[in-house]
């Protein structure tokens, strides 16, 4: 706990200390000297700044929905707005709003298509791969959506399965209770193997086949010789 | 005010998705400290995903280099300011800040800092306002959060839309 606080101050730290650093790079420059920009350095600048800036819309549509139409549609209208009306607030709202829009009235079921999850008895099997719903591994940090996509109501039990060589290191397992419970998902369980009997025997259809044997991962991603790849996933509270 | 709406969105964004205990108070340190709109939504993912400060530094170089460019068309201005006032305009050089000071045309340089203070002065107490009731409404009040993310990308749209239109005036 204390530590994340620190990494996030940290996270800050790093990112004012650039920002003033930037901010600050032609008074130290051209300290005293009160000259006129350079002209190579403004050519330089318009042409980094819209190269930089591109790269970064490329960048950040990896963290939306890129597999679907939505986020090009409301892209094109951020733009149209923004050369029409000139109005940066306009332009951010309104794609934001009709992004929204698009999402929960058009892809709930294309999003994660190919996920199976019973929303009846929801179960999420810990490996030492990873963490996965059904046969296919997802990152953890998407399941509470996951969850929300198929109505997963946030008073519903969730079954966090433990793989029996999983059983040594439940810190990433807690940590991801953790992030369920961050978002409203109270009430997940941990089930080892000496627990899970009672619990995998009713849930048959939805235990992957793989669960006795953890080695047998699913084909989606081959385990890695060790069978001890770190999850990646850093646990925001515990 | 635009800032205070901006701002708005970004402490909503944060509380939503960063996934950090007392997200108020950490927007009102980013809002403080960074008086960078494009950063205050980059910064979310990296806090929530717990990203490495390198990955931090490269990203903020990145989307703030711009500012780099701004302090040289403020050089001949701001001669003459005292040190520590100087500094906070510096360290306030946003986007629509930058624009407002170059938008003034007073010649006199007394009313002129005083103005670009003012300037600056509202404009950070705006951001730090919309920011901390932003966070405030997000972590209170259940806002539909799913598919918020795209404000930043449509943030990176529109300076880039922005800076083309420049580029073609200047150059096409």
């Amino acid at each position: 706990m204390a530590e994340d606080i620190l990494h996030t101050a940290g996270i800050v730290a790093v990112a004012w200390a650039v920002t003033f650093g930037l901010r600050s790079l032609p008074f130290l420059l051209f300290a005293g000297r009160g000259r006129d920009v350079p002209p190579s350095v403004e050519r330089f600048g318009s042409i980094i700044s819209p190269v930089i800036i591109a790269g970064l819309i490329v960048y950040s549509y990896s963290a939306l929905e890129w597999r679907t139409a939505w986020p090009y549609i409301a892209g094109v209208l951020v733009v149209a707005l923004q050369l029409w009306r000139r109005n940066a607030l306009l332009s951010i709202i309104a794609g934001t709003v009709v992004y929204m829009c698009l999402l929960s009235a058009g892809c709930a079921s294309n999003d994660y298509g190919d996920i199976v999850l019973d929303a009846a008895h929801p179960s999420i099997r810990y490996s030492a791969q990873g963490f996965l719903i059904g046969e296919r591994y997802v990152d953890p940090r998407r399941v509470p959506s996951i969850l929300k996509s198929y109505d997963v109501p946030t008073d519903r039990v969730i079954h966090i399965l433990v793989d029996e060589e999983s059983e040594r290191d439940l810190k990433p397992a807690r940590a991801f209770m953790g992030l369920l419970a961050h978002n409203g998902y109270r009430r997940s369980v941990l089930v080892t193997k000496k627990r899970a009997e009672s619990h995998v025997k009713s849930e048959e259809d939805v235990t992957p086949p793989a669960r006795g044997n953890p080695l047998a991962a699913p084909s989606s991603r081959r385990a890695s010789p060790s069978g001890k790849r770190k999850i990646r996933y850093k646990g925001a509270s515990e | 005010m635009g800032y205070t709406t901006m701002g708005f969105a970004a402490g909503v964004l944060l509380s939503v998705k960063g996934d950090v205990p007392c997200a108020p108070a950490w927007s009102f340190v980013i809002a403080a400290l960074l008086v960078s709109g494009t950063m205050s939504f980059a910064i979310v993912p990296a806090m929530a995903a717990s990203e490495s400060f390198l990955a931090v530094a490269l990203l903020t170089l990145g989307i703030n280099f711009r500012y780099a460019l701004y302090g040289f068309s403020m050089l001949a201005k701001w001669k003459g300011i005292p040190v520590l006032q100087k500094w906070f305009l510096v360290h306030s050089l946003a986007d629509e800040i930058y624009a407002l000071d170059l938008a003034c045309t007073i010649k006199d340089p007394l009313k002129n800092r005083l103005y670009c203070l003012f300037n600056h002065g509202f404009c950070v107490g705006y951001w730090v306002l919309g920011s901390v009731s932003g966070s405030i409404a997000g972590s209170a009040l259940p806002i539909p959060s799913r598919g918020i993310e795209f404000a930043m990308v449509a943030l990176f749209l529109v300076i880039f839309t922005d800076q083309m239109k420049g580029f073609l005036r200047h150059h096409g």
